[in-house]
C-alpha cells in the first residue's frame, strides 16, 4: 500500500509529458492498488485478534534509535481506506486535466505516499518525515494548478503547516530525549512514564502543531483559504485527507504518548473544538462561493472530531475517528461536484448558479447528497459518527454538547438553504445547454456516495473495528 | 613514517606543484589546464577514499591522523571536485589567471586538510593562516567593478581581525595551560574551571572558525564576498570551507566539556542569534548569492547547536549535517553557476522560467532548497532532526524550540526561489544547455540528497566511529 504510490511516481518520472493516456494510467493503477490493498486490509484485519497487524518492522538507524515500523490497527485501518477512496477517486476526477500533466501526478503521488506513512507509522521519526512529504506538495500543487488567489493561499498554508511543524519537532523530541529510552518506537514511548509536567508541555507543543493541519480554531484560516485556490482532486485530498492527519496525530501521538497532558489540556480542547464548530457554521452562513461554504463547514466539522477526542470517552473516540472517515468522503465528494461544475460554468457563486439542477442533474445530485450528509441526514454515514460524538460530549461536556447541536441544525438549516438557492431557483440562462456528467466521469462520485451510505446503514463495520482499538488504547491511558 | 598516513597532504601538494608549473608557462591552455585539474582532483578523491581508515601519530604527536579528520580530508576532496566540475567556463577570471585559480584553490584544500588533522595549536593556526591566505587571493581574482576589491577586502580585514583574537585566545590557553597540544591541555582544562581565563581563551581561539563559518558576530563579510567573489570561489567558501571549520570547532569544543553551562551558554546565544539573524535578513535579499550567505549564517547557527552539546550523538549530528550542508549547498550553487554561465550575480527573479530552460536544473534547484530547508526526506531534514535531536538529549529545549521556529521562518525566502524559477513569468530566454558530465553530476547530486536522507544509517555509523575519535 505504502510502495504503490511511490512506485507509481517513479514510473512517472522515466515518461514523457507527451504520453498523457499512459501517465494517468500509471497513476490511476497505482492508486487502484493502494485502493484494493486498503480494503483488502480492511477487510482481512482480525477485529476478534484486535492489536497491531500486518506489521512492517526494520532497524533504521541504530544509533539514534530509529525504526521504520508501520502496521494497521482498528484505529487506522479506516482512514486507510478513506485514503485509498479518495485518491482513487481523485485520479479519476483529474482525468480531464492537459496542463503539466506529468508533474501533477508525480506531486500527488508523493502527498498520498506521505499520508499513507503516516496512518501506518508507529514510529515518530517516520511518523514525522511522512507528515512533512504529505505537507510540502501542496504548495506545489495550489501553485501550479489552483484558482483565486493561489500564491497567497499557497504560501499561507505552508507557513502555518511549517510553523505546525514548528512545534511539532520540539514536542516529539522533547518526548524522545526525556524518555531516556533512545527509541522513536512509539509503542515501547508508550511503556515510559513520562513526568506530568513533561506529559503538559508536549502536548500543547503537538496539540497546537498537529492542530493546525487539523484546522483547530483559531489556526483554521489558512483552510478555507487553501480549499478554495486548490485544484478539485487536490481539495479533495486535503479537506478529505490531510486534515485528518492532523486529528490523527493528535490522536496517535499526543493522545497515545502524554494521557495526562491529555487530562490537564481537555477542556482547552473542548472549547477549541465548540468554537470551531460554532464559528464554522455561522461564517459558512455568510459565504457565497460554494468552496468557501465547504471550506468553512470542514472547519466545524473538524471540530466534531476534535469535540469527539476532547471527550477522551470511548463513545468520543469511536465517534471522532468514524467523523474523520466520513467526513473524508463527504468533503471528497463536496468538492469533486463542485470541481466539475466550475469546470464547466466558470462560476462557483450560489446566486449565479440558481437552479442549476434543470441544468445538470446529475452532478447537482452528487452535491446535494454532500450537503445532506453534511447535515446530518440518518442513512448517512455521518450521522452515526456525529450522533457517538454528541452522546459522548453530553454526558462529559453537557454545554459544550448542546452549543454544538444547536450549531448543528442551523448547519443544516443553512445546508438547505445553499441547495435551494444555487439547485432550485429559476436556473440562470447563461447555463443552459451545459453537459452534464458522463457516466465515466461519475464513476468516481458515485464510488464516495456507495461508500457514504454503505457505513451509512450498516455502521456497526466501521464502529466494530474502531472499536477493536479504541478500547486497548483508553485502557492504555 | 607511514607515508600513506600524510597521503593525501602529499597528493594534494603534488598537485599543487603541478599547478604551479602551469602558472609558469607563456601560452594560455585553458581547455588543457582544466582538464587536468578535474582529472587531478578526482584522483584526489580516489586517494582519500584510500586514506579513510589510516590511524597515526605525526610530527611530535602535533598531527593525528583519524577516521574523523580522514572523513573530513575526504569531504573536503569531494567539494574541490565538484566545485572544479562547474568550473568548466571562468568567465570572470582572466584567462591567464585560471591556472592561478586552482593553484589556489589546491593550496587551501592542502591547508584545511592539515587544519582538520592538526591537534597542536601552533599547527592549526599555521594550518588555518594557509587556508585562509589563499582565499583571500581568490576572493578578489574576479573581475570585476570594484565589487570584487570591497569583497577581497572585507573577507581579508575580518578574517585578520577574527585571527587576532584566536592568537589572542590561544596565548592564554597557553598561558594557563603551559603547553600547545589539546592533549595535554585537556586534563589541565578542568584546573581552570573557576578562574576566567579558559573560557575566554576557549571562546576567542574558537573565533578563528566562527569567522570561516559565518557566526555572528564574524559574518560581517559572508553577504559582500559571497556577492563579490567569483560563483566557483564562492561555492567552494560555501561548501568545502564550511565542513573544514565544523571540524575544528568539534576538536576545540571538546575542551569546553569542563566549564559546563558557562561555556554552552555562550554558544546557545551565539547560535540563536546567527538563526534568527540570519534568517530574517535572508528574507529581503534580492540577489541568489546574498541570500544564500544570510542562509549560509543560519546554518551557521544549526551547526553550533550540534558543537555545543558536546555529546557523541550531537557531534553524529554536526558531521553527519557538515557533510550534508557541503552536497545540498553545492546542488544550489551548481544550479547558479550553470543559469548564470556568463558568471554574473544571479538575482532570484532571473530564476524565472528556469522550469521551461532546463528542467533538470530545475528539480535540482528544488531539492537543493528544500534540502537546505529542511524538508524530507533530503538529507538536510535528517541532518536537522538528528541536530534537534541531540540538543534536546542535551537538555536545550528552548534552543530547539527556536531552532524549529527558525525552520519555518526560513521556509519562507527558500519557497520564494522555487517560486520565481517555477511561476514568475517566462521571460522567453533560451534553453540551458548542460554538457553530459553535468547531466550525471544533477542525477548522483538527486540521488544523494534523497538516497542518503532516507537511509542515512551508513552515514550515521560512520560519523558515529569518527564522533569518538574526538571526544
Amino acid at each position: 500500500m505504502l510502495v504503490a504510490p511511490p512506485l507509481g511516481l517513479l514510473i512517472l518520472l522515466c515518461l514523457k509529458n507527451e504520453q498523457k493516456f499512459l501517465i494517468r494510467a500509471v497513476s490511476l493503477v497505482s492508486a487502484g492498488i493502494s485502493l484494493s490493498l486498503a480494503i483488502y486490509t480492511f477487510v482481512a484485519y482480525d477485529k476478534a485478534l484486535g492489536g497491531l497487524q500486518f506489521v512492517e518492522k526494520y532497524e533504521w538507524v541504530k544509533t539514534f534509535g530509529i525504526t521504520f515500523f508501520v502496521g494497521v490497527e482498528g484505529m487506522n485501518a479506516p482512514l486507510l481506506l478513506l485514503t485509498g477512496i479518495v485518491i482513487f477517486t481523485g485520479v479519476l476526477t483529474m482525468w480531464e486535466l492537459e496542463d503539466r500533466t506529468k508533474e501533477y501526478f508525480i506531486w500527488m503521488l508523493a502527498l498520498v505516499t506521505g499520508v499513507f506513512g503516516v496512518f501506518m507509522s508507529y514510529d515518530m521519526f517516520f511518523f514525522f518525515l511522512f507528515y512533512e512529504i504529505a505537507v510540502v506538495p501542496m504548495y506545489i500543487l495550489i501553485l501550479v494548478w489552483g484558482s483565486t488567489r493561489k500564491e497567497y493561499a499557497a504560501m499561507k498554508l505552508t507557513l502555518y503547516l511549517m510553523a505546525g511543524s514548528g512545534l511539532i519537532i520540539p514536542g516529539i523530541l522533547l518526548l524522545y530525549a526525556s524518555s531516556g529510552l533512545n527509541t522513536f518506537n512509539m509503542v515501547i514511548l508508550h511503556g515510559a512514564r513520562f513526568s506530568p509536567w513533561i506529559q503538559k508541555v508536549a502536548f500543547v507543543l503537538l496539540l497546537f502543531g498537529f492542530g493546525v493541519l487539523a484546522a483547530v480554531w483559531p489556526f483554521h484560516t489558512w483552510s478555507p483559504v487553501g480549499h478554495v485556490a486548490a485544484p478539485t482532486a487536490v481539495s479533495m485530498l486535503h479537506a478529505g485527507v490531510l486534515m485528518k492527519l492532523g486529528s490523527f496525530a493528535i490522536l496517535r501521538v499526543a493522545m497515545y504518548l502524554c494521557p495526562a497532558g491529555f487530562q490537564y489540556w481537555a477542556n482547552l480542547m473542548m472549547v477549541l473544538a465548540t468554537t470551531g464548530i460554532v464559528y464554522g457554521v455561522f461564517v459558512g452562513l455568510a459565504q457565497t462561493d460554494l468552496k468557501y461554504v465547504i471550506g468553512y463547514s470542514s472547519v466545524s466539522h473538524m471540530g466534531i472530531v476534535c469535540l469527539g477526542l476532547s471527550t477522551g470517552t470511548m463513545d468520543g473516540l469511536n465517534g471522532s475517528v468514524f467523523q474523520m472517515f466520513a467526513h473524508g468522503i463527504m468533503t471528497a465528494l463536496f468538492f469533486s461536484s463542485v470541481g466539475y461544475i466550475y469546470d464547466r460554468t466558470h462560476v462557483r457563486d450560489i446566486h449565479k448558479l440558481g437552479g442549476f439542477s434543470k441544468i445538470m442533474p446529475v452532478a447537482s445530485a452528487f452535491f446535494i447528497t454532500a450537503a445532506l450528509c453534511g447535515a446530518g441526514v440518518p442513512g448517512m454515514a455521518s450521522f452515526w459518527a456525529e450522533l457517538l460524538v454528541f452522546v459522548a460530549t453530553v454526558k462529559v461536556y453537557p454545554v459544550a454538547g448542546l452549543l454544538a447541536i444547536a450549531a448543528l441544525v442551523v448547519g443544516a438549516l443553512f445546508a438547505l438553504r445553499v441547495v435551494q438557492n444555487s439547485f432550485y431557483n429559476e436556473p440562470n440562462p447563461k447555463f443552459v445547454g451545459y453537459e452534464d456528467v458522463s457516466p465515466f466521469l461519475g464513476l468516481p462520485r458515485m464510488i464516495l456516495i456507495g461508500a457514504l451510505i454503505l457505513f451509512g446503514f450498516f455502521p456497526q463495520l466501521m464502529v466494530s473495528m474502531i472499536k477493536s482499538s479504541v478500547v486497548p488504547f483508553l485502557q492504555g491511558m | 613514517m607511514n607515508m600513506m598516513l600524510f597521503g593525501p597532504e602529499l597528493y594534494y601538494l603534488g598537485m599543487a606543484l603541478v599547478f604551479f608549473f602551469l602558472t609558469l608557462k607563456r601560452q594560455v591552455q585553458g581547455k588543457m589546464d582544466y582538464q587536468i585539474a578535474l582529472a587531478l582532483s578526482a584522483m584526489g578523491v580516489v586517494v582519500t577514499v584510500l586514506c579513510l581508515f589510516q590511524q597515526g601519530d605525526l610530527f611530535f604527536k602535533a598531527y593525528r591522523v583519524d577516521l574523523f579528520s580522514q572523513i573530513f580530508k575526504f569531504a573536503l576532496a569531494l567539494g574541490l571536485f565538484l566545485v572544479l566540475t562547474i568550473s568548466h567556463r571562468l568567465p570572470h577570471i582572466e584567462a591567464r589567471y585560471q591556472a592561478e585559480f586552482y593553484f589556489f584553490l589546491t593550496t587551501t584544500t592542502i591547508g584545511m586538510m592539515m587544519l582538520v588533522s592538526s591537534v597542536e595549536l601552533l599547527t592549526i593556526y599555521v594550518a588555518l593562516e594557509l587556508s585562509s591566505y589563499s582565499l583571500y587571493i581568490l576572493v578578489p581574482l574576479r573581475r570585476g567593478d570594484g565589487i570584487d576589491v570591497e569583497a577581497g577586502i572585507k573577507y581579508l580585514f575580518i578574517g585578520a581581525v577574527s585571527s587576532g583574537f584566536m592568537l589572542f585566545g590561544l596565548s592564554y590557553i597557553f598561558g594557563a595551560t603551559g603547553s600547545t597540544y589539546l592533549a595535554d591541555i585537556l586534563p589541565k582544562m578542568t584546573q581552570l574551571v573557576n578562574s576566567p581565563i579558559g573560557i575566554m581563551g576557549l571562546l576567542l581561539a574558537m573565533a578563528g572558525f566562527f569567522f570561516k563559518l559565518s557566526v555572528f558576530p564574524f559574518h560581517f563579510w559572508a553577504p559582500d564576498v559571497y556577492q563579490g567573489g567569483a560563483n566557483q570561489v564562492v561555492t567552494f567558501i560555501a561548501t568545502a570551507s564550511k565542513a573544514a571549520a565544523v571540524a575544528l570547532l568539534l576538536r576545540l569544543a571538546g575542551l569546553g566539556q569542563a566549564f559546563g553551562y558557562n561555556f554552552t551558554i555562550a554558544l546557545v546565544a551565539l547560535s540563536i542569534i546567527s538563526m534568527t539573524l540570519g534568517n530574517l535578513v535572508a528574507i529581503i535579499q534580492k540577489d541568489f548569492k546574498r541570500m544564500l550567505a544570510y542562509s549560509s549564517i543560519a546554518h551557521a547557527g544549526v551547526f553550533l547547536m550540534g558543537v555545543l552539546t558536546i555529546t557523541e550523538s550531537g557531534f553524529i549530528g554536526a558531521i553527519y549535517y557538515a557533510l550534508a550542508y557541503l552536497v545540498m549547498n553545492f546542488t544550489v550553487f551548481m544550479v547558479l553557476s550553470e543559469v548564470a554561465s556568463d558568471g554574473r550575480d544571479l538575482k532570484i527573479a532571473e530564476l524565472a522560467g528556469l522550469y521551461r530552460r532546463s528542467p533538470l536544473l530545475s528539480m535540482s534547484l528544488i531539492l537543493g532548497i528544500f534540502a537546505l530547508a529542511g524538508v524530507p526526506p533530503s538529507i538536510g531534514f535528517t541532518g536537522k532532526l538528528l541536530i534537534f535531536t541531540s540538543a534536546m538529549n542535551a537538555g536545550y529545549f528552548w534552543l530547539v524550540l527556536i531552532g524549529a521556529v527558525n525552520g519555518t521562518i526560513c521556509l519562507y525566502y527558500y519557497l520564494k526561489v522555487i517560486y520565481a524559477a517555477y511561476f514568475i513569468e517566462d521571460p522567453g530566454l533560451p534553453a540551458i544547455e548542460l554538457s553530459m558530465p553535468i547531466r550525471l553530476l544533477n542525477y548522483a547530486l538527486a540521488a544523494i540528497i534523497i538516497g542518503f536522507g532516507f537511509f542515512p544509517d551508513r552515514v550515521v555509523e560512520l560519523a558515529k566511529a569518527a564522533a569518538k575519535a574526538v571526544l
